[in-house]
């Protein structure tokens, strides 16, 4: 056993995850030193403020988004899309669910359904919206998932205000969904409690982590991110699966969107859900890190998560501002996207552009 | 209504809205033309924004202020170009990860530096100001709407003739192009890929963070948390449009420029504010729609790129 | 006389493979040297190591009798070395004048001086016998004018060695035999030019010196007097080539793929296809021999599903598949062996298993309840990878890791592996090692035995030739004539794919 670690030991540091959390960690330390910190109180604190007794169940309650959102942008992106619009996914998703929740009469095993439900119905339909775009005008949905995100943030902040706010709050914000109609929760680690959305999200990721290995779509979708020309050669029908991605990641995204308020806040408040709609941001940047596997998603989204909560455990306890957890989150991506490794080939970048270019140009020569 | 669109103060307004997008836009263009997928010019926008604002509390000087601008977007440009010029590494998921990067730095600094939260202000009120050319700015429609801008203003206009001259009729130019239609080509005669794509990103960042201190000490007077408000984007889309040509690209800005006017003007008669803001996308979109002919490339790019 | 150009000893290693072992050659003024060797002989690492796009381990090159190091193209330019690349590195949206003068721009003050580009290509064109409209964009122009602009490439960096990488495999026999006069009014100037190449014709048509590779050496040296085909060939590939031919026998099975009146839109608003009808029957070959771009890759397309139809009926196995799907088509029992195997016929990141799943993955065998059996993947994958003589660490290693040969039988054993009434072969043997060109061959013609109905397109027309049933030749677009290889040679086919010989 400690054999096999130590032989793997030189690939586990050389791995670019790891030197990735090396060098992010060593530039926030030099931020937070030139900013009149210290770096190792700043990072003992974030540590066990983020994976230590309260601070673990908090860090399990915000993974909840985090992974969401990261298996929402990894369905997509395994297929080769990049679904830039979850924000707005989320927000529509969101403000959806807490009308509904609001608004229908019934039993709460009835309404929280539903409500749920609708928030991904929603979400699903922001979602399809720039994949229709992209199948059936041929406009990029890169561009349009995120231009949408724009355009939602409008409308959820205007509905918020006029048809469905609350009057006389002090924010913009809806009224409070009712108590029969909230997401419960269930006790874990000890006495707190957390959302049973907690559940369901594990039970998307066993299911996505089932069906990317195990199904015909699992595989024709994987194929298509990894090669689309040679998915459309062996007859997979590119634009009916990117349709149907771009519905479940959306729909994911709205499901996410639906639990911020049912499920914790219990009211939709525009600026508040604006800011939220960051774990939309955050939950891409875990995908890219965990290569849109659904195991190493939920491990790397925890972790992301424990950062964030201990980086506000650091703020409370020293100076040092929360954000810098989302500058480390941040260089970690980039770091690992740079493809920071120590010992592994480099691919020459221009030879395979040169090989797309060429291969349109139906040049004759040896590829 | 259309006394409203011939109005010289609206058009004005068109320019003042443009100017940040263009800035920018220019720099992807270059970018594009070399072959590089610049879409991180929303973080260098911020980023110069946020640099403009630290730089003039600190100094009290507009120079110094739109200097620190230029580096801090050069500074993220590198991020850039030795990620995915050096590394091989995907553009474009590199660019979405550098604005997730200048949104989690400025935000961090701006407590951690100046002690606020939000939004903030330079001491001394500095500002980027309008400098208006003597005759030339009492022209009947021509004066307030092109000839009353701050000096970035000018130099966005005038790098449009200046980037056309560039990239068509000088030898860098067709060199760069060359860069960026086949790099192997490029190389085999002696024309280092990557030194041109170091070279067209750094532009970009330079470009980039002076349409942020446009954005913050010119046109508002603080930095405010996001600020940037997805101009960057924008700026990307009018690259695409353009079809990376500078008269196109112009188009585009104007296009986005009036829509952004436009809007201010509706919200002043009572539009809901909501409305107005959510414009320029919306007319982004539906030029996007209407000129749909064109993203074979990016198509092909971001299919199949993990 | 000193050689204008001496390798001694030149050795050269990637991660897993000794391509160049110790290589001698020389190559003097006034000659043209032939470079022959069969595909992963070592001739293209040679060249990349003349060219400064590699260094070599060991070993050193002399030029004019002094010995130079070649660290970049610029440098080899400098040195008077001139390549002729056999992928045209040209840049599509600039005019002729602009790639010709790249990076060597007349010009003032960074301006480029676009009148005098102009007249400066002009001249050097004309004073070879090179035609050419200096302002043409590349991207509009046929394959062998921008052959032309390559050389005229060379000529204006004042190249005294001249290396022509393959430049035949895009021409037809005509303009073939133009280029050969070129390079033989560049030898007589004085010039010295490497004629790499792995056809034996031409190497006894022009070549002056002989220099054979094989396995990253130099094997032989030769004298194309004194030599021949047999001989040469013989050094390439170490023994004997076995040359297989088809019977010839006509077919009497029903049509399985029909073609009719089918018009196929190409690049610049022009018809790729305009108007082509023929069938290929079960149990024979049709052989389509074309240069490259007279509309035989759009046709191909077009029947494959993977590239939209402007008008006419296509129909596989009596099914009308013109508006199929890919997916439909391949269960009206279409197979399709791609022509660019990298990016269509394989996914270079995935495993082995995982490409040879594509087409297989709703086949109920494959299944263990209702989800995919990974295990049924992976023996799949083993089954085909045996009975294709694929050698394999494992299936699990990425397609992308696997030799042109290999990568090819991999693409082979999954489209064959169907066995479906008709096969789409698309250049299935270009830049293929001789072991696995004739395997292919065997195969196809296997196949054809068991009735299978077979289309094959190729720029090989001795390929084209040993394969086919019946030859039909595409010119812009339309079938121009139908040949039997038993009554044509080579040189009649060039001149139907012209355009000539009375369609």
């Amino acid at each position: 056993m400690a054999d096999s670690l130590r032989s793997r030991l030189p690939t586990l540091l050389g791995h670019p995850v790891t030197i990735a959390l090396v060098v992010s960690f060593g530039f926030g330390g030099v931020v937070i030193a030139l900013t009149g910190g210290d770096p190792l109180t700043a990072f003992s604190e974030m540590l066990t403020g983020g994976f230590s007794g309260n601070g673990l169940r908090n860090t399990l309650g915000r993974s909840i988004p985090i992974v969401g959102m990261a298996l929402a942008f990894s369905i997509a992106f395994r297929a080769g899309i990049l679904n830039l619009g979850g924000e707005g996914q989320m927000l529509l998703g969101a403000l959806t669910g807490t009308m509904l929740a609001i608004t229908l009469p019934g039993p709460g095993v009835v309404v929280v359904p539903v409500a749920v439900l609708g928030g991904a119905v929603v979400g699903a339909a922001w979602g399809l919206l720039p994949a229709l775009g992209q199948t059936r005008l041929r406009v990029p949905l890169l561009i349009t998932s995120l231009l949408l995100n724009y355009v939602a943030r409008a409308v959820t902040s205007y509905l918020v205000r006029y048809p469905f706010g609350e009057p006389g709050a002090a924010f913009a914000s809806t009224a409070a969904v009712p108590e029969t109609a909230r997401i419960p929760r269930f006790e874990i680690l000890g006495s707190g409690r957390i959302s049973i959305s907690f559940l369901f999200m594990l039970g998307i990721v066993v299911a996505a982590a089932i069906a990317y290995r195990r199904t015909v779509f699992g595989y024709e979708t994987g194929m298509m991110g990894l090669s689309g020309p040679f998915a459309r050669f062996g007859g997979v029908d590119v634009d009916r699966h990117a349709l149907v991605t771009m519905a479940l990641s959306g729909g994911v995204g709205g499901l996410v969107g639906t639990h911020l308020v049912v499920g914790e806040t219990y009211r939709y408040i525009d600026a508040d859900m604006i800011a939220q709609a960051g774990f939309a941001w955050t939950g891409l940047m875990v995908a890219l890190l965990a290569f849109n596997r659904p195991i190493p998603i939920l491990v790397a989204g925890i972790f992301f998560a424990g950062l964030q909560i201990g980086g506000f455990a650091m703020e409370r306890a020293t100076d040092v501002s929360w954000q810098l957890a989302q500058v480390i989150q941040a260089l970690v991506i980039v770091a690992v996207v740079s493809r920071f490794s120590v010992g592994r080939k480099r691919l020459r970048n221009l030879e395979k552009e040169e090989a797309v270019a060429e291969a349109e140009a139906s040049h004759v020569g040896e590829v | 209504m259309l006394e409203q669109l011939l109005d010289a103060s609206l058009w004005a307004s068109v320019t003042r809205a443009l100017i940040p997008v263009l800035l920018a836009a220019i720099g992807g263009m270059i970018c594009e033309r070399a072959g590089v997928f610049q879409i991180s010019l929303e973080g260098m926008m911020l980023a110069g924004a946020f640099a403009a604002v630290g730089m003039a509390h600190v100094s009290g000087s507009p120079w110094a202020a739109v200097v620190g601008a230029a580096l801090a977007g050069v500074a993220l440009s590198l991020v850039l170009a030795f990620g995915a010029v050096s590394r091989g590494g995907n553009a474009i998921v590199l660019g979405v990860a550098i604005n997730i990067l200048a949104v989690g730095l400025t935000s961090f600094l701006l407590p951690q530096l100046f002690g606020v939260r939000g939004s903030f202000q330079p001491e001394g009120g500095v500002r980027i100001g309008a400098v208006s050319i003597p005759g030339l700015s009492d022209l009947p429609f021509m004066g307030p709407v092109l000839f009353n801008l701050s000096l970035l203003g000018y130099l966005a206009l005038l790098l449009v003739p200046a980037t056309w001259y560039f990239l068509f009729r000088t030898q860098i130019g067709l060199r760069l192009r060359g860069v960026g239609e086949r790099p192997l080509a490029a190389e085999t005669l002696g024309v280092s890929p990557t030194a041109y794509r170091y070279a067209a990103v750094m532009v970009s960042g330079v470009l980039a963070g002076l349409a942020g201190a446009q954005l913050s000490l010119g046109n508002v007077g603080v930095f405010a948390e996001n600020m940037s408000s997805g101009r960057g984007w924008i700026a990307v889309v009018a690259v695409l449009l353009g079809r990376a040509h500078p008269m196109g690209v112009l188009g585009a800005c104007v296009l986005f420029g009036f829509a952004e006017a436009f809007g201010f003007r509706l919200q002043g008669q009572g539009l809901p504010v909501q409305i107005t803001d959510a414009l320029p996308f919306v007319v982004t979109l539906a030029a996007l729609v209407l000129a749909r002919k064109q993203f074979r490339r990016l198509l092909d790019l971001t299919a199949g790129s993990v | 006389m000193t050689a204008e150009l001496e390798l001694r000893g030149i050795t050269k290693r990637f991660p897993g493979v000794l391509a160049c072992d110790g290589i001698d050659l020389e190559a003097y003024p006034g000659e043209i040297h032939c470079i022959v060797g069969e595909n992963g002989a070592g001739k293209t690492t040679l060249m990349s190591i003349l060219y400064g796009l590699h260094r070599p381990d060991e070993g050193d090159i002399r030029i004019r009798g002094e010995e130079v190091r070649i660290d970049s193209p610029l440098r080899a330019i400098g040195l008077g070395l001139g390549m002729v690349h056999q992928a045209f590195k040209l840049f599509p949206s600039l005019s002729v004048a602009e790639n010709v003068i790249f990076r060597q721009e007349p010009s003032r003050w960074g301006r480029i001086d676009r009148k005098r580009a102009s007249a400066v290509v002009s001249e050097l064109a004309a004073s070879y016998g090179l035609a050419v409209d200096p302002d043409a964009r590349v991207e509009d122009l046929p394959v062998g004018v921008l052959q032309r602009v390559e050389i005229l490439k060379a000529l204006y960096r004042d190249a005294s060695i001249l290396i022509l990488d393959e430049p035949t495999a895009v021409l037809t026999p005509q303009e073939r035999d133009r280029l050969f006069e070129v390079m033989r009014r560049l030898r007589d100037s004085g010039r010295t030019i490497l004629f790499i190449t792995h056809k034996l014709p031409e190497v006894m048509a022009v070549a002056d010196r002989i220099t054979v590779l094989r396995g990253g050496r130099a094997v032989a040296r030769l004298d194309p007097a004194t030599t021949t085909p047999e001989e040469i060939s013989r050094h390439m590939t170490g023994r004997d080539v076995v040359v297989i031919r088809a019977d010839g026998s006509r077919s009497e099975g029903r049509p399985i793929l029909e073609v009719q009146d089918l018009h196929v839109a190409g690049a610049h608003g022009v018809a790729a296809v305009a108007g082509v009808s023929f069938d290929v029957r079960a149990g024979e070959v049709v052989g389509i021999a074309a240069v490259a771009g007279n509309g035989q890759s759009e046709l191909v397309e077009a029947i494959a599903g993977l590239r939209p139809i402007e008008s006419g009926v296509i129909r596989l196995t009596g099914t009308d598949i013109t508006r199929a799907s890919v997916s439909d088509r391949r269960r009206a029992g279409m197979s399709y062996i791609p022509e660019d195997r990298h990016r269509v016929g394989t996914a270079a990141t995935a495993s082995v298993a995982e490409n040879m799943l594509m087409g297989y993955q709703r086949d109920p065998a494959l299944r263990r309840g209702r989800f995919l059996s990974t295990e049924a993947v992976d023996t799949h994958a083993k089954e085909l990878s045996d009975r294709y003589d694929i050698r394999l660490s494992g299936v699990e290693v990425a397609a992308g890791t696997l030799s042109g040969g290999n990568l090819q039988r991999v693409v082979l054993a999954r489209e064959m592996g169907h066995e479906a009434p008709l096969i789409l072969a698309e250049q299935p043997t270009r830049g293929v090692d001789i072991g696995a060109i004739e395997f292919i061959h065997t195969q196809l013609l296997a196949a054809r035995d068991r009735g299978a109905a077979i289309l094959l397109v190729s720029a090989e027309l001795s390929e084209i030739q040993a394969l086919s049933n019946r030859i039909l030749v595409m010119f812009e677009g339309r079938i121009v004539a139908e040949l039997d290889p038993a009554s044509v040679d080579e040189a009649e086919i060039g001149l139907h794919m012209t355009g000539v010989g009375g369609g």
